[in-house]
């Protein structure tokens, strides 16, 4: 035991023999988190064994055993849901990562007064989600957006239907959400970079290395931490979007932009078939903590 | 010689900005400017630039129109708010006790608390629901700011951990000997510290809540009750489909508050989020 810790234990035997197992303070977060989270858990896993309807409640509940599980082997709805969900995250993460990268690289050496430039890049993010939908449904619209009216002038005639035509709307959906998140990326890639010894990049100064071998051999290697911890986190918080694409399609046309959340949503509150719901709901909690254990892994391995 | 060097080293980065700056700020302008056109030149085949007839119109409209704005708008601003309030005060103590707590569950129970921060809101949302309308909460602004604080508290909770951190044990001691409980320690002391560390914390709540669509989407009936995303949700998608220059008008009132608080606590909220993010294991 270091002198330290038997200063803050005192008296220190005391201590250690009433040294209890939870503390007071933490318990009202632990309530609460019991009553909002943990209990809709337990019963999303039970209700996921039963034919429920939410309109008819308990009462109405029919035990099927696994039946909702072995649905989903057969359900297209669901294999297409799957789909969007990983080209709609994957997209957003790497795009958003890749523009994030680049506006921290040309804005690292900002200097005084310019650095305020940085700070305007960051507006997407303190932009509502509901008016980067908004905004973006106006930009993408058929008739009125700006986008075909630019595409017009450049000399494209036809106008597209970006948010109407299966094709377009998602990848229209993942443009809008990169945009959003790009700062987020800029901010993880900015700190990065602050921590990249002084003493390499005066090295390679002397070396005369060129601005390119400079950010591909040196930079980079140090930012594959931050890009790791910030593309699991924009990963799982993109698995969970619900606003952007609701708003912006309702996981139209067709199930052309239904990423999985949005179909659990309509299962449970449009066909009210929570069971079912629940079927996917616990496929998806056990795929987002398999996602979270390995973002708990690369944490550790980072500051070890 | 070593100008022109500089000078061509810098060009990249300067081209890139510009380039940033105005995919950031185009849509953002667009908004604004559309916001005071005319209902004809909003959805006019070649947009213009600059409104040609500028106009408050489109905002008249909201607030004096058939649309229950003002009701979505201060249902926002009082649901978020109290959800900020009510969110941190538990957040403030969770965190002091994770930072400075000496108990054996400590480790497990603040890991715990992080990884809630990874749950697919809809698959929560069904159970409480149901818990909701059992408790005659559903519906009610207490059921659903209830909601918002499971998304808010976790990483709340790891924030002001954060902060809480970053100060320095001396002071503590010296008031434990002065004769101070341990709730008198962190509301007189600690708290009066970590004033910035709090109001970031609270700007992070009070986006978050003020952003949620899905619960007052499914908790709230009556249409005067709703938020502000649910509520321009209903009203842009339905009667008023094309209304471009109210869609915008409306779009602008809603970023307004969360702009301000952003930029006000930017730069300590963002050491707090990266400290939870960075920090979480």
């Amino acid at each position: 035991m270091t002198a330290s810790t038997a200063v803050r234990r005192r008296p220190a035997g005391v201590g250690r023999r009433l040294r209890r197992w939870l503390d007071w303070m933490a318990i009202p977060t632990i309530v609460i988190l019991a009553v909002v989270i943990a209990y809709p858990i337990i019963e999303a896993i039970r209700v996921s064994f039963f034919d429920y309807n939410l309109l008819a409640g308990e009462a109405g509940a029919e035990f099927n055993g696994i039946e909702n599980y072995s649905k989903l082997a057969t359900d297209p709805v669901f294999w297409e849901s799957l789909k969007n969900t990983v080209i709609f995250t994957g997209g957003s993460v790497v795009g958003g990562g890749m523009l994030g990268l680049v506006m921290a690289l040309a804005t690292e050496n900002l200097g005084g007064a310019w650095r305020w430039l940085r700070g305007v890049l960051l507006t997407p993010w303190a932009i509502p989600v509901i008016v980067v939908s908004f905004l973006f449904r106006y930009v993408f619209d058929q008739d009125s957006g700006i986008l075909n009216a630019l595409l017009a002038r450049v000399g494209v005639a036809d106008a597209v239907p970006w948010l109407t035509a299966p094709e377009w709307a998602l990848a229209s959906v993942t443009a809008a959400n990169i945009w959003s998140q790009a700062p987020f990326f800029l901010l993880i890639f900015t700190a990065a970079l602050g921590s990249v010894p002084t003493e390499v990049i005066e090295a390679a100064r002397i070396d005369r290395a060129s601005v390119w071998s400079m950010i591909v051999q040196i930079k980079l290697s140090y930012l594959r931490g931050a890009a790791l911890v910030g593309a699991l986190i924009m990963t799982i918080q993109n698995f969970n979007n619900f606003p952007l694409i609701w708003s912006m399609t309702e996981g139209g046309p067709a199930y052309s932009t239904t990423t999985l959340l949005i179909y659990v949503y309509r299962l449970a509150f449009t066909t009210y078939d929570l069971g079912y719901a629940s079927a996917i709901g616990v496929i998806w909690l056990v795929l987002l903590l398999f996602l979270a254990g390995l973002f708990v892994r690369t944490l550790r391995g980072d500051r070890a | 010689m070593k100008t022109a060097n500089r000078l061509l080293r810098r060009t990249p980065a300067g081209v890139i900005i510009a380039i940033a700056l105005v995919i950031t700020l185009a849509p953002v302008y667009w908004m604004l400017s559309t916001s005071f056109k005319s209902p004809q030149e909003a959805t006019a085949q070649n947009p213009t630039l600059w409104p040609h007839e500028f106009g408050l119109a489109n905002y008249e409209k909201l607030f004096g129109g058939t649309l229950p704005f003002s009701n979505f708008l201060v249902n926002s601003i009082v649901t978020s708010l109290i959800a900020a309030v009510a969110s941190v005060a538990i957040a403030t103590l969770a965190g002091y006790s994770f930072s400075r707590g000496r108990y054996r569950l400590r480790g497990a129970v603040s890991v715990l608390v992080l990884a809630t921060q990874m749950l697919p809101l809809v698959v929560l949302i069904g159970p409480l629901y149901l818990l909701l309308l059992k408790l005659h909460l559903l519906n009610t602004f207490l059921g659903l700011i209830l909601g918002y604080t499971s998304f808010t508290l976790p990483f709340a909770a790891w924030m002001m951990k954060g902060f809480i951190d970053a100060i320095p044990t001396e002071i503590e001691e010296a008031a434990k000997v002065d004769g101070y409980s341990r709730f008198g320690i962190l509301v007189r002391v600690v708290v009066p510290m970590t004033i910035p560390g709090l109001v970031s914390t609270m700007v992070f709540v009070f986006m978050n809540a003020w952003n949620n669509l899905l619960y007052p989407l499914t908790l709230m009936s009556t249409n005067t009750k709703l938020t502000l995303p649910p509520g321009l949700l209903q009203s842009f998608t339905g009667q008023f489909k094309t209304d471009w220059g109210g869609m915008m008008a409306a779009a602008c009132i809603t970023s307004i508050p969360l702009i301000i608080a952003f930029f006000a606590v930017q730069r300590s909220m963002v050491r707090g989020m990266t400290a939870g993010a960075l920090a979480g294991t």
